[in-house]
């Protein structure tokens, strides 16, 4: 579905070049919860950012169902984060004087009967008493339970989730994982993280060591895929 | 009951529409009215000052014409150099006159003053026969008369509603004495009548003026029969009596001379106008600079949930538009309001001549809007040009 192919993303730091990431090849299947892990530093979000099509790599290809996201247009790269895509940030992002509901509502596009979608996917989420508070009124874990909410919306294709337990205790953090995969239904999740425990579950974990994907992590932990650097 | 529930279900769907588009311009221009509020006020004063200065500026052309418009109902002629010329031009224009005439009628003028909001302007005092007085009101639209009409020979003038107004005259009230400064006579000539028309006129008996003022001119006042054709006979006097022994006094040349005299007044007030817009939208440009920086991980948020650059523009575009509209027309009422308040407590008093409804006042307030519009695009369109929605989320921006 999702396939990253001798992916790169090069920028330039004070006339530097350094690599975010490079040389990736990867391919997320329909359904599938794949895990990345690494430490600070190692490139995770630009990986995953190439491959919502949020980054476009610098080399190599990100394809989409066979389509290289490069050749879209910004208009039609955007509508697929929209249609077909959910996110979920390190941080709870939320627009503060729209209520959680409202958040919700934003995860997906025009048609349908986005509000009743939005308030069961809070129900269900266990926000459902609190549906029309401000997120200055939520608490952390709730808000990110939000951008859960908001990332399900639609029942996107693939959920990517960018460190989404970072700004969180451990207990609420795996609660928001627990969440995201219990509720994505069919769609593949793509969870980049440094915290190995938030990936259990996951049904495969690749290993991102400066930029590349590494066999060094294999040893570490059974199920665990090497990249090709 | 009944209309309790449907209000009920009214106000659900509204809440419910609102809901569904969370991204209308009205909800976050409400929900955010700390920053709503000062945007639409800066345009609302800016609106207010401007058409109230061109509406005040204009109420003095506007002054000119309401009290001399009299002068739409005839021409003037006078004779230069020889008095005895009145009759020779009197008797051309009976036999050469381009329209048919109602009357012509031989009379006498003095000058008085009437006030107006820059100072003192002239205005004639007429002499006029006994049944000549009763045309003149009929022609200038009296309804009638608080009082009654001059005496023949005696000192006793009428004077119509807009003048008493202007200079605090009633029944018995000196309008020319030996003491008036700008309205000589040498005897005191007492208003007897006061004419209900809205036009501005005084007169006195013609033997009166004869008597006690200076030149021993007549004058020839010409009115032609049927209103449409005055224009039409003005022209032709200004053109026939050109070089000739006498002058001839026109409402166009009053209208062409008040519009040469006021071009370099305009002028000014194009450049001040310009300037004033041009402080506003620099103001305005920077305040939205402020409130977009403000909004940037909000739109980094959206464009990275996959909303695109063209609907994000379109939308900070949409609520620069209410904001902007919404001002203007907010100040065109204020502006309105305001004027029709300064209408009644300061100007109609004195009978001063304000339009509220200048349509002037209104067309200068147009390239406020229009530019603060092109100020808040263009600053938008810049913030948006080299966005990157990632630098948002990974908390890089903000």
């Amino acid at each position: 579905m999702i396939e990253a192919r001798g992916a790169a993303l090069l920028y330039h730091d004070h006339g530097r070049e350094v690599y975010a990431c490079r040389d990736i090849g990867l391919r997320v299947s329909e359904g599938e919860f794949l895990g990345i892990l690494g430490p600070s530093g190692s490139g995770k979000s630009s990986l995953l950012y190439m491959l919502s099509g949020l980054k476009t790599p610098t080399s190599g290809q990100v394809l989409v169902d066979g389509i290289d996201l490069a050749s879209l247009g910004d208009e039609a790269r955007s509508r697929l984060r929209l249609e077909r895509f959910g996110f979920v940030f390190q941080h709870p992002h939320l627009l503060g004087y729209l209520t959680a509901l409202e958040n919700v509502v934003l995860g997906a596009s025009g048609s349908g009967d986005r509000l009743v979608e939005a308030e069961n996917r809070l129900s269900r989420l266990g926000l459902g008493d609190k549906m029309h508070r401000l997120p200055h009124e939520l608490s952390g874990g709730e808000r990110q339970r939000v951008c859960v909410a908001r990332a399900l919306m639609g029942s996107p294709e693939a959920i990517f989730a960018d460190e989404p337990t970072a700004a969180l205790d451990h207990a609420n953090g795996h609660a928001v994982v627990d969440m995201l995969r219990q509720e994505r239904g069919g769609g593949a999740l793509v969870m980049v993280t440094h915290d190995p425990s938030m990936l259990d579950g996951a049904d495969r974990i690749v290993t991102l060591v400066d930029g590349c994907l590494g066999e060094a992590a294999v040893a570490a932990r059974p199920g665990i895929e090497p990249g090709t650097c | 009951m009944a209309t309790r529930e449907s209000r009920r279900r009214l106000a659900t769907s509204k809440q419910t529409r609102s809901l569904a588009r969370p991204l209308v311009a009205s909800t976050f221009l409400f929900r955010n009215a700390g920053k709503t509020i000062p945007l639409v006020a800066v345009i609302v004063l800016a609106v207010m000052l401007i058409s109230g200065i061109v509406a005040m500026i204009d109420s003095i052309p506007l002054s000119i014409r309401t009290i001399y418009r009299y002068s739409q109902q005839m021409v003037g002629i006078t004779p230069r150099g020889d008095p005895a010329q009145t009759p020779i031009i009197r008797d051309r224009i009976e036999k050469e006159a381009p329209v048919p005439l109602e009357r012509v009628m031989v009379c006498r003028a003095t000058g008085a003053q009437v006030r107006s909001i820059v100072g003192k302007w002239p205005f004639v005092v007429l002499g006029l026969a006994r049944e000549d007085m009763t045309y003149y009101l009929d022609r200038m639209g009296s309804r009638g008369i608080n009082g009654r009409l001059p005496e023949t020979g005696k000192a006793e003038a009428l004077i119509s509603e807009p003048v008493a107004r202007n200079l605090g005259l009633r029944k018995g009230s000196l309008l020319l004495g030996p003491v008036q400064d700008g309205a000589y006579s040498p005897e005191e000539v007492r208003v007897v009548g006061i004419a209900d028309t809205d036009e501005w006129l005084m007169f006195t008996p013609i033997e009166y003026q004869r008597a006690h003022h200076f030149p021993p001119i007549d004058v020839l006042l010409v009115f032609a029969e049927n209103l449409p054709d005055q224009a039409k006979l003005d022209n032709w006097a200004v053109k026939a009596f050109k070089g000739e022994r006498a002058q001839v006094f026109v409402y166009q040349e009053l209208e062409r001379d008040t519009q040469d005299m006021f071009k370099i007044l305009y002028k000014i007030l194009n450049v001040v106008i310009a300037t004033l817009v041009l402080v506003i939208t620099l103001m305005m440009a920077m305040l939205m600079n402020i409130y977009q920086s403000q909004r940037l991980p909000e739109y980094g948020l959206l464009q990275a949930l996959g909303y695109t650059r063209r609907q994000l523009l379109s939308r900070a575009f949409g609520e620069t538009l209410v904001v902007v509209v919404g001002g203007w027309v907010l100040g065109l009422l204020v502006a309105y309001s305001l004027l029709l308040v300064v209408r009644a407590q300061l100007m109609t008093p004195q009978a001063f001549a304000l339009d509220p409804l200048d349509r002037m006042a209104f067309i200068y307030t147009i390239p406020i809007p229009v530019a603060i519009l092109a100020a808040g695009a263009l600053t938008v369109w810049s913030r948006f040009r080299r966005f990157d929605p990632v630098s948002v989320v990974e908390r890089r921006l903000v």
